[in-house]
């Protein structure tokens, strides 16, 4: 098969391409390009000030006064980014599996599941926050009264770092169930037919047809579940622990629910560090890319597509 | 046809020139209705009775102070600077730093500022220049649940002043078995702020950045660590209580309004809300002075708040109107509507006046409480408030410090690393110059 086009004119793919280019030019490019020249100044943002300083702001990252407090948000990202993903789609798995039974009400069960992903992280957050409050929130009236415990939720460091972590996972469950569920649809019975004539049983057939039959889905998940933990998760983390609280020693040098992305917003815009924010978020789009290659080399060998 | 086209034009023209006013932009903080259509009310009053109608001042909300500072600069680079700024008070280095501002006091034939309470104006003068003035000013003092106390077998009009008495009422709180805890306020650099003041010690070195540039943060003196100390007595008994999250003013107020704390500290300004909660609540609301270091003079507190800033590069004419609506926005009469309705003090001696002989503070004392803090303040540099450019990564260093020592760590160690900290962010603003 000739999997290339034919256009009438050389210039045609181009010109069609405009529009996209454009906008990525502008959105994408242009920023980009003005992030890494900034990331070789010393900038405040409020005081207009911009003076060369070399590569200072990538070695503050590992060699400066707060280097400790980045060495340990950068652990955290990696925890935090491993928990999201691998916590979060083992739970939309196993719910999707639930949700695709047919079974009376089914859609009303998926339409519940799915909800969560409609709401902003902003939205989320709030939610978890007056769940949380450890004297007033619901949660511990509610423990209280059964066991006569009022969990620390926001300040007991680990407790701190699960909540952050269950309301990224919540938030994105929805959109994880809606994908799998779309992925359950292209799975032929005949497979899951043919092994129960066979007489596998159910958790058998779970783990040998279904999860094989779902790894493109997987794949592709896991790559936008890393990108949401990474990027996007900063919402939820700003309203409900403002990266806090501070650790036990070793993780006592910044907030342990703090990641990459936290910090550069709070050095960036809180602080007006624009320079070594800049920095600081190339050393982020490095890392991405670094995980994004590793993930297309390795990941990709494990993947089943359908017909191949 | 070209001719009719032009005098269309013409008129036009002349149409756009007899209606265009010159507005004159005023960019505050507030997000609720309250305060924010507080301000909007101002704004038309002043425009009705201005006599030049070529002018007028409009009012726009730009987000939190950080955003509203923030905004401000980039208009101001932008070469749209709004003429007057809301601006919180630790912003104010920064404010001065940017060079978008300029002082008002030096505008047009100065300012009488004689009927100002002191100390307010004595944390906006900087360099002998009155830059900004004050409108919405506050300070922390302790609120008392009257009916928790006398539950747990306390007075109920026990007002303890200082850490000693507070540390002892807990303890009668705690033997009661009642199931609240003793004291909650939220965890924020603003009240270690004034707990230095309050000792009359300076947190900057140079007169408290008000000599010449701080180049340290005196996060070791004995002040420092009393603060600390205390806060890390209360918390290992058991005393203390908060929502675990910094700067968590809402969740704080939570747990006092709820009845989980008999006594919480927070801002003045929250005094008209709490009222109002704890009416719903049921129960009965004190106040008493921040409580304060055993054995030490009361030198009072540091004002906090915003006031409100003049930008530069506008016509004389225009920086005329902008500072007279400042004047009117925060003269006697609308100072006492601004306090009735918020709890933030109102700025003038004359309002005070006015307010006590309206008999206002007999109907609440608590108002008197938050008063007599303020005007029993001694001016000096300690209480005149720090100024640094770093001041909000310092606030977060404080904040974390005392994180670190409720989570068990020891306080002078913490201490010494958080100076470290708060003095490499200061040495890194400086270098910025």
């Amino acid at each position: 098969m000739k999997d290339r086009a034919v256009f009438q004119s050389r210039y045609l793919p181009w010109v069609l391409l405009l529009p996209s280019l454009l906008i990525l030019s502008i959105f994408i490019y242009f920023p980009a390009i003005q992030a890494f020249i900034l990331s070789f100044y010393k900038s405040n943002l409020r005081l207009g000030t911009r003076r060369f300083i070399g590569f200072e702001n990538f070695t503050n990252l590992f060699t400066g006064p707060f280097s400790q407090a980045y060495k340990q948000i950068m652990l955290q990202s990696f925890l935090f980014s491993l928990c999201v993903v691998v916590i979060g789609l083992s739970i939309s798995l196993v719910l999707a599996t639930f949700a695709s039974q047919k079974i009376p009400g089914a859609r009303i069960y998926r339409l519940f599941l799915i909800w969560p992903f409609a709401l902003s992280p902003a939205v989320a957050a709030t939610i978890f926050a007056f769940l949380f409050n450890p004297e007033v929130g619901g949660v511990n009236l509610f423990l209280n009264e059964l066991f006569g415990i009022k969990p620390r939720w926001l300040d007991t460091p680990w407790l701190a770092f699960m909540l952050v972590v269950s309301a990224a996972v919540w938030k994105n469950l929805g959109y994880n169930i809606v994908f799998y569920l779309a992925a359950f649809q292209n799975i032929p019975k005949e497979y899951d037919e043919a092994a129960a004539i066979d007489g596998a049983g159910p958790l058998q057939r779970f783990f040998r047809i279904t999860v094989p039959m779902l790894s493109s889905m997987t794949f592709f998940l896991v790559f936008t579940n890393l990108t949401f933990s990474f990027f996007d998760a900063f919402g939820i983390i700003d309203i409900l622990t403002r990266g806090g609280p501070i650790g036990y020693p070793p993780f006592d040098n910044a907030g342990v629910s703090s990641i990459m992305m936290y910090r550069v917003f709070q050095e960036g815009i809180e602080q007006g560090k624009s320079g070594f924010a800049a920095a600081f978020s190339l050393f982020i789009l490095f890392i991405i890319m670094i995980i994004t290659i590793l993930q297309f080399r390795y990941g990709s060998r494990s993947v089943q597509y359908g017909d191949n | 046809m070209m001719k009719r086209l032009l005098a269309v034009l013409t008129l036009l023209a002349l149409l756009g020139l007899a209606t265009a006013q010159t507005n004159i932009e005023f960019w505050y903080a507030f997000s609720d209705e309250a305060r924010s259509g507080w301000i909007q009310d101002r704004i038309s009053e002043f425009n009705a009775q201005l006599e030049n109608k070529d002018y007028q001042v409009t009012g726009e909300r730009k987000g939190s102070y950080r955003e509203t500072l923030d905004a401000s600069v980039l208009a101001a680079r932008q070469g749209t600077p709004p003429h007057l700024v809301q601006l919180f008070e630790v912003g104010s280095q920064l404010a001065v730093d940017s060079g978008i501002f300029e002082p008002v006091g030096e505008v047009g034939g100065g300012l009488d500022l004689s009927d100002y309470i002191e100390p307010v104006i004595n944390y906006y003068t900087i360099g002998g220049a009155v830059n900004s003035i004050p409108f919405n000013s506050s300070s922390p003092i302790l609120y008392i649940n009257k009916d928790l106390l006398e539950k747990a077998g306390l007075d109920r009009n026990l007002v303890p002043g200082t850490y000693g008495e507070i540390l002892s009422a807990c303890e009668t709180i705690a033997a009661s078995g009642i199931e609240a805890k003793c004291i909650g306020f939220n965890l924020h650099s603003w009240f270690f702020e004034q707990w230095m003041a309050e000792q009359g010690a300076p947190l900057v070195n140079n007169g408290n950045g008000r000599d010449e540039r701080a180049t340290e943060v005196l996060l070791t003196s004995d002040a420092a660590k009393n603060i600390v100390s205390w806060i890390k007595t209360l918390n290992d008994n058991g005393y203390y209580t908060y929502t675990g999250k910094l700067e968590d003013w809402d969740g704080s107020d939570a747990i006092f309004t709820n009845q989980q704390s008999v006594f919480h500290i927070t801002s003045t300004a929250d005094l008209g809300n709490i009222t109002k909660a704890t009416k719903e609540a049921g129960f009965e609301l004190g106040a008493g002075k921040l409580p304060m270091q055993d054995g030490v003079e009361r030198n009072g507190v540091v004002i906090g708040g915003a006031s409100v800033w003049l930008t530069t590069g506008h016509p004389e004419a225009e920086l005329e109107i902008a500072k007279d609506f400042i004047l009117f926005m925060t003269n006697t009469e609308n100072m006492v509507s601004w306090h009735k309705l918020t709890g933030y003090y109102p700025v003038r001696n004359s309002s005070v006046d006015e307010l006590t002989a309206e008999g206002w503070f007999a109907e609440d004392a608590n108002y008197q409480v938050a008063f007599d803090q303020l005007l029993e303040t001694i001016p000096n540099q300690a209480t005149g408030g720090a100024l640094m450019g770093s001041f909000l990564e310092t606030r977060t260093i404080i904040e974390e410090a005392i994180q670190k020592v409720l989570n068990g760590a020891e306080v002078d160690a913490t201490l010494t690393e958080a100076k470290r900290l708060a003095d490499a962010a200061l040495a890194d603003y400086n270098s910025n110059f």
